[in-house]
């Protein structure tokens, strides 16, 4: 190429006057030829490599740069800007050279874009030039745009945003591609279009109206992929033009909605789940063009008026078809992802209009038949959004298909339907009963629902007193049938009855007192089982005190009661409109929320807890994680109290076997996301410990109910330290103890101050019997576990430590500990094989002060070698447990407490060393 | 060039499906079906308007079959192998597999049952399916070096496609029968947006719009639970394929869900046969069937069970799928007539009905007693409940085509006359595309898009890589769709890319049509530039020109000329802000406008008289059109411009 040969001269003699290192006489090739890539591969692991020097850094650098002077090369490129971001000395003459070098001087559009691209993330690592990188002239990047290479000019349009092009500039180079001949560029376009429209900085009505017409223009794409671009730069511009003016909002607003609507029947599934997604962000739409969008046909209303919302009436009959009956079609589209799309988009259109509401949800009920479960979630949900906003009128009509969800064998769909019941007002008692009857049968069905389904009566009943106190007047007789029995409403019909019952006086009505007391002790036997489902409103205290209240007499306001006050679960007319994730369309949601806030207080009452649940957005990764492993063991842990019945009909090994399964199904979440960990192992630990122990009390209890026992003490000593040992997991873990470990517990208090013979009653055992049941434990929330990773570096049988008999040892320990506080009290057991043992304290405010985890290396002393060869230790870690009253007895200044082991036991090799 | 569609079958009516198309010298037949009302000559397409001399083979170039209804393929054997056609025939894979099926059935119903005279044998149907090739879906079929044939999924029917023709430059797509909304098995419609010169579509609903099919679904379920759970029998008469296994999927998943024991028959072997079908051909089924095959074929029906001729008389509960579903005959009329009587039993009638069929009748009102022939009377007391499960799209989903494909043409077929006038009516009113609605053996032409090839200069296709958008305010440009046309708001900002803009196309005889950029066209031509000039001299008033003039003797020196433009240039650099006025010494220019001093006492331009105006000195003005503004502010300043000799 004759191009280099002229270049060869001019250079050549400048390459003599460089003083080049002998060093780069191996790398580089003589003359000024293009590098071979075997030389750019060797240039690139010596720059990777960070330990060559900096000298050759730099010899490496001025060829690089001499090369890219002579012959511009897009791999030169790249060892270039991968040179500056390793060696941040050189970055700023990196940027010099390529700006110098390969922006300007290069033949090829392609190598420009590239130095353009190097210069960008070399800026990037090196914050200082991020003034260089502005002052690159915009006018280059246009020129590169206008080039006739299509693939650069997509990739320079798609990384526009790195090079600091103005908004003005970028916003008409965007809408100038949009007319590309290239598909790909358009949508490109389409999509820098909106990425600026994000921004916020175009203020001028008439570029924003310009943007919006231009991507209604393009809705018309041959291609499917530029359509559903277009529809989210329509929404993204659309929305910025409803904004800017209010005289003309609702114009812009019907505007927009029918532009989208139009998209609906669209072949693409992409693009139409793009215009539905779209749709659900507008907040404002005129109420006859929201009806049309349930109706196929055009409605005889709209007909006359032949006028659709705010839109031109010359143009009526496109519009209506656009309109009509979109979301129908959109909510029975052959693809799930659609149909889904049109639920959710209903979200925040039912907030729109009560009447519209009404509409859809005769469509959505029908949605809850749909053969996907994604869309009935959906739906359900949409309801549930419903209901919140005060929209959900539920018929007659609906009940059928509505309450039929609370028997689908999918978990989600089951509670969400329950969520929903909590928050809906009833119009008649032939209703309430209805669903009362489902939820039993639901209950029936499903018993691992328990606590949510209490929880729903509960709700439920406070919403409804009228019709609870007659339900519960007619079942009354029923209750009692079952009380007589021996106290154990086994039947889940009375149970929830008695929940429903109990729920009647916290409601607001004059019909407080016509529950009859004596079913509130009824429901003092179900106290566990209650409590446990509402835990949103009281604490198992509380819920006894009222209980007992109640049952003395229920004439008493329920402020006198200790319930948890400061959360919204008392009637509290305050309820906080879940708002979507979509922030940029909040103002209008809440003034129009504002306005149905005074009709849906009324109706809400104090369920207020769920929807703030449901206002925090799931989007969080981490806690769907969660919430992924948290479901399994907490199905784990209701299916553990599945096999109390045979533990009892004493088919020990199957038990045994079912409880290995668990832990090995529990070993396959190896996640290690936030909080899950503690939660396995919890649950590991809960599944052996907390199930075995509860059994070993049972068994102290059994046998000491047997008058003529002779181990007597012993067996009392062991109970005493069982149940020590319960209590100390059951409060790392903050858990209530079930009422056969608090009874226990309080006859071993009882015992120890009397201790007297006497008070071992074997007849007080027995009684303790009766308390006993094996109920399930549900996780939620998050679980730290406390732990140690302890090892003895270099140390084997073939490798052991020297030691001088009599003498104190150093064994070197690195320890790792997580989520240890410097309150907790470890210590080191070290224990030879005659069972002697030594114990040594580690402070831990010595240890840094990280509380989740430190790493340390400790040498701990022994004291008491052997006089022997050689010898092993086994070393172990443990922590004080404070909450433990049991006292152990001191042994060489030990620890005061019991210790719970948290690492395993290591085994440390010594031998003499060899007197020479 | 154009596109001639004589239309054999199903002009403003519907049965017996056929439209000839003729396009760029290539001639398609789109389905060849029988019209099942007739039993002499009209029940098949008049083949001799396609040729009178019965050399079908030169003058078609190849069939195209939609889907296996008779009404769209029972013609096709005898066309073959009675007429004598031996071309090329394409159908999708389905099509080719299920539709010996029917024509067989249909064969042995007209022969074995009425005793009429066979039209076509069993052989006829096996040689003629030979001749057929089998296509998939969205592929190109080359039928010869001009004619392209591509199948779209239509839904209605399993294997139903819609085609798309493509000679040259003429493109077109023809329907058949098709579904716009899914069902329980099949998919919905599904076509891409292509350039059309005629789109040829079925009306058989050309004012219906139907409701959400959740509703028909709830209420089907609901009449059927309702029969069954008072201990009657349900009888669904259907055809073989289609209907019977949507309904049946539906009824399985609601037997499922509310554990029902009743047992469901299917009452013939082809029946059986069907569902093999269905199993096999996975792929031609909706997006659920298809995401579920795997883990559960939806057309393994649990609940289903075959059914027995002696069942008919055993008590109890049961619910029946019969063939044919008109009742027009065949099994589905038999147990009708047995189980019609009692007011226990509940009859479903499909969404629509031949005239003169059993079927027909009972929708018609509520008869309780019917004519079976002119001896027997039947006593109709049992519950009828029409179904309004269509395979067909509605009224809206044809315009949603329609609006979606955007053809330069429309013509509807396979519809009622009066209906598809409505129609007609709103696709043009509406869509502003032009539609016909032809009769039976009318033939509608219309014209086609014409391509010219030609060949490209270096200079356009260099200027046409590179964008050259340019932006524009425009006041309410019309634009269809909309809203813009209120006055209230602003005028639009337009984006335009005016590169193909620049070209020229210069068409010779004799010579290949080229473009060239619009620099060029000088140079190929030879010819030079010219430019259209306004000119005009213009007088200023100089009040002291008789001094100047006298000491001169009358002649103005270049020095004086000089000075005038002088003052001139002065004057003007104040009063155009922004102008960029460049002095050449005996001539001033401003953009185009020029200014020089005029001497021609004759000069053309002067306008005003001479004579009075001997105190003006005159300067010639010239300008181009694109100046126009600024050359009359400039005139203007001029006139009120009083010049100063000194």
């Amino acid at each position: 190429m004759p191009y280099i040969s002229v270049s060869v001269s001019i250079f050549k003699p400048k390459l003599h006057s460089l003083s080049l290192s002998l060093l780069m006489e191996e790398l580089v090739p003589s003359s000024s030829e293009p590098l071979s890539p075997q030389t750019l591969a060797s240039f690139r692991s010596f720059i990777i490599n960070p330990s060559t020097p900096q000298s050759k850094i730099s010899s490496i650098f001025e060829t690089l740069t001499r090369s890219l002077q002579l012959t511009p090369d897009s791999l030169v490129l790249n060892l270039l800007s991968e040179l500056a971001s390793r060696h941040s000395n050189l970055s700023h003459l990196v940027f010099d050279s390529v700006r110098s070098n390969a922006l300007l001087s290069s033949e090829s559009i392609r190598l420009a874009a590239e130095s353009l691209d190097a210069l960008a993330s070399i800026s990037n690592t090196d914050p200082t030039l991020s003034t260089a990188i502005d002052e690159l002239d915009d006018r280059l990047f246009v020129s590169l745009c206008f080039g006739p290479s299509v693939s650069v000019r997509s990739w320079l349009l798609r990384n526009a945003e790195r090079f600091r092009i103005g908004p003005y500039l970028l916003l008409t180079l965007f809408l100038g591609f949009t007319k590309d001949p290239y598909p790909y560029v358009r949508k490109i376009a389409l999509d820098g279009l909106v990425g600026v429209s994000k921004s916020g900085i175009i203020e001028d009505r008439s570029m924003i109206n310009g943007c919006y017409c231009r991507a209604i223009e393009l809705l018309g794409d041959m291609e499917d992929q530029v359509r559903s671009a277009a529809i989210r730069t329509v929404s993204a511009w659309g929305l910025i033009l409803v904004a800017s003016n209010l005289e003309t909002k609702l114009y812009w607003s019907d505007d927009l909605f029918v532009k989208l609507c139009s998209m609906g029947r669209d072949m693409s599934m992409v693009v139409r789940v793009e215009a539905f997604d779209a749709l659900g962000k507008i907040n404002l739409v005129s109420e006859d063009i929201l009806l049309q969008t349930l109706s196929k046909r055009v409605l005889a209303i709209t007909k006359e008026k032949r006028s659709l919302g705010q839109c031109p009436a010359e143009q009526f009959e496109i519009l209506a078809s656009n309109v009509a009956g979109v979301l129908v079609h959109g909510l029975e589209d052959e693809f799930y992802e659609v149909r889904k799309s049109a639920c959710h988009s209903l979200r925040t259109l039912t907030i729109i209009s009560a009447e519209f509401a009404g509409e859809a949800l005769n469509l959505l009920m029908d949605v809850l038949n749909d053969d996907s479960m994604f869309v009935r979630l959906e739906a359900l949900e949409t309801m549930l959004h419903m209901a919140t906003c005060g929209h959900l009128k539920v018929q007659g009509t609906h009940m059928h298909m509505f309450l039929g969800t609370l028997l689908d064998s999918n978990t989600l769909i089951r509670s969400a339907t329950r969520k929903i019941l909590k928050l809906v007002k009833l119009p008649n008692i032939e209703l309430f009963r209805l669903s009362f009857d489902s939820l039993i049968e639901n209950l029936e069905k499903h018993p691992q629902d328990e606590a949510d389904i209490f929880s729903v009566l509960f709700h439920t009943g406070c919403n409804h007193g009228k019709f609870v106190v007659s339900t519960i007047n007619e079942a009354s007789e029923e209750i009692d049938q079952a009380s007589e029995g021996k106290l154990g409403f086994d039947s889940a019909r009375v149970a929830a009855l008695l929940v429903l019952a109990i729920s009647a006086p916290l409601s607001h009505g004059e019909h407080v007192c016509s529950i009859p007391p004596r079913i509130f002790s009824y429901a003092v036997t179900l106290l566990g089982r209650i409590s446990r489902a509402l835990t949103d409103i009281m604490d198992q205290n509380a819920l006894l005190a009222y209980l007992s209240q109640c049952s003395i007499s229920t004439t008493f306001s329920a402020t006198e009661l200790n319930i948890r006050r400061g959360e919204p679960c008392l009637p509290v007319a305050n309820i906080e409109i879940p708002n979507d994730t979509s922030n940029e369309i909040d103002g209008s949601t809440r003034t129009s929320s504002q306005q149905e806030k005074d009709g849906a207080s009324k109706l809400q009452s104090w369920t207020m807890r769920e929807p703030l649940e449901l206002a925090a957005p799931l989007g969080e990764f981490q806690v769907e994680v969660r919430d992924e492993v948290m479901k399994p063991i907490n199905l784990i842990l209701a299916k553990v109290k599945d096999i109390w019945p045979s533990i009892h009909s004493g088919f020990t090994n199957e038990v045994l076997r079912t409880l290995r399964n668990f832990k090995e199904e529990l070993a396959t979440f190896t996640s290690d996301s936030l909080g899950t960990i503690g939660a396995v192992a919890f649950t590991l630990q809960y599944l052996q410990e907390l199930q075995i122990l509860e059994l070993v009390l049972l068994t102290c209890t059994l046998r000491l109910c047997k008058v003529e026992i002779c181990c007597h003490f012993a067996t009392l000593k062991k109970l005493s330290t069982t149940v020590s040992r319960v209590e100390s997991i059951l409060k790392s873990a903050n858990i209530e103890p079930t009422i056969f470990i608090s009874e226990v517990g309080k006859l071993l208090c009882l015992n120890e101050m009397s201790s007297s013979e006497a008070s071992c009653n074997p007849f007080m055992f027995k009684e303790l019997l009766k308390h006993f049941s094996l109920s399930q434990f549900v996780l939620c929330g998050r679980l730290n576990q406390i732990k140690a990773e302890l090892t003895i570096p270099d140390n084997d049988s073939e490798n052991p430590l020297p030691f001088v008999s009599r003498l104190p040892v150093g064994i070197p320990c690195d320890i790792t500990l997580h989520n240890t506080s410097n309150e907790n009290k470890l210590w080191l057991r070290m224990s030879m094989d005659d069972e002697s043992t030594q114990f040594v304290f580690l402070d831990l405010n010595l240890f840094g002060s990280s509380d989740e985890v430190r790493k340390f290396t400790y040498v701990a002393p022994f004291y008491k070698t052997p006089n022997a060869i050689s010898f092993t230790l086994r070393v172990c870690m443990g922590m004080e447990c404070l909450f433990e009253d049991v006292l152990s007895v001191k042994k060489y200044g030990g620890p005061e407490r019991e210790l719970t082991y948290l690492c395993q036991e290591r085994e440390v090799h010594l031998s003499m060393i060899s007197e020479h | 060039m154009a596109i001639d569609s004589l239309v054999l079958g199903a002009g403003q009516q519907v049965g017996k499906s056929c439209v000839v198309v003729s396009m760029n010298g290539k001639r398609i037949m789109f389905d060849c079906g029988m019209d099942m009302a007739y039993h002499d000559h009209r029940r098949y397409p008049d083949f001799s308007r396609i040729s009178n001399s019965g050399d079908f083979d030169s003058a078609l170039t190849c069939i195209v079959i939609t889907h296996f209804h008779l009404d769209h393929i029972g013609a096709l054997p005898y066309f073959t192998e009675v007429c004598g056609y031996s071309g090329p025939i394409y159908m999708t894979y389905p099509t080719k597999a299920l539709a010996p099926l029917m024509l067989e059935d249909y064969r042995k119903v007209m022969v074995e049952r009425r005793g009429e005279e066979e039209q076509f044998t069993s052989e006829h149907i096996v040689e003629c399916m030979k001749k057929v090739i089998a296509v998939d879906l969205k592929q190109t079929v080359h039928v010869d070096k001009d004619l392209w044939i591509r199948a779209y999924y239509a839904g209605h029917v399993l294997g139903a496609a819609m085609f798309y023709a493509k000679v040259g430059d003429t493109a077109m797509v023809y329907t058949g029968d098709y579904n716009m909304t899914p069902d329980r098995h099949l998919g919905a419609a599904q076509i891409d947006r292509l350039q059309l010169d005629l789109l040829i579509s079925e009306s058989t609903y050309a004012t219906t719009i139907r409701d959400s099919k959740y509703g028909r679904e709830r209420e089907f379920l609901k009449a059927v639970h309702k029969c069954v759970a008072g201990g009657g029998k349900v009888l669904i008469p259907t055809f073989a394929l289609g209907r019977a296994q949507e309904l049946c999927i539906l009824l399985e998943d609601y037997w499922e869900r509310m554990n029902l024991k009743i047992p469901i028959y299917f009452s013939s072997g082809l029946t059986m046969q069907a569902n093999m079908y269905y199993k096999m051909l996975i792929s031609w089924t909706s997006q659920k069937v298809k995401e579920t095959y795997s883990t559960h074929n939806a057309f393994d029906f649990k609940h289903v069970l075959n059914f027995d001729r002696s069942m008919i008389a055993a008590p109890g509960p049961c619910v029946l799928f019969a063939t044919p579903g008109w009742l027009s005959g065949g099994f589905s009329l038999e147990v009708f007539k047995h189980w019609a009587p009692s007011e226990m039993n509940l009859v479903t009638l499909p969404g629509y009905c031949a005239a003169g069929t059993i079927g027909h009748k009972l929708m018609s009102g509520k008869p309780t007693k019917i004519d079976l022939d002119k001896n027997t009377q039947l006593d109709v007391r049992c519950q009828i409940h029409q179904l309004s499960f269509s395979p067909h799209t509605d009224a809206k989903g044809i315009m949603d085509l329609v609006k979606f494909l955007s053809p330069k043409h429309v013509i509807l077929v396979h519809g009622e006359k009066p209906k598809m006038a409505t129609l007609k009516g709103r696709i043009h009113s509406e869509l502003g595309i032009p539609c016909d609605d032809p009769a039976n053996n009318e033939t509608v032409s219309i014209s086609s898009t014409h391509y010219v090839k030609a060949r490209a200069s270096d200079t356009f296709i260099h200027s046409s890589l590179n964008p050259n958008f340019k932006f524009s305010k425009s006041i309410s440009e019309d634009e269809s769709g909309s809203c813009l046309k209120d006055r209230r708001f602003m005028p639009q900002l337009q984006v335009t890319d005016e590169r193909t803009a620049e070209g020229i196309l210069i068409e010779e005889k004799n010579k290949k049509a080229k473009i060239l950029h619009q620099d060029e066209l000088l140079l190929m031509l030879g010819e030079k530039k010219h430019e259209v000039r306004f000119a005009y001299c213009c007088p200023i008033n100089v009040s002291n020109l008789e001094e100047t003039k006298s000491t001169s003797d009358n002649v103005l020196c270049t020095s004086d000329r000089c000075s005038w433009l002088q003052l001139l240039n002065n004057k003007l650099s104040g009063e155009i802000s922004g102008g960029n006025i460049q002095d050449f010494g005996e001539h001033l220019q401003v953009e185009s406008f020029d200014i020089s001093v005029c001497l021609n006492d004759k000069c053309p331009y002067r306008i005003i008289d001479t004579q009075n105006k001997s105190e003006a000195v005159f300067f010639c003005c010239t300008w181009s059109v694109a100046d126009e503004k600024l050359a009359w502010k400039i005139i203007s300043i001029m006139d009120n411009f009083d010049c100063e000799s000194h």
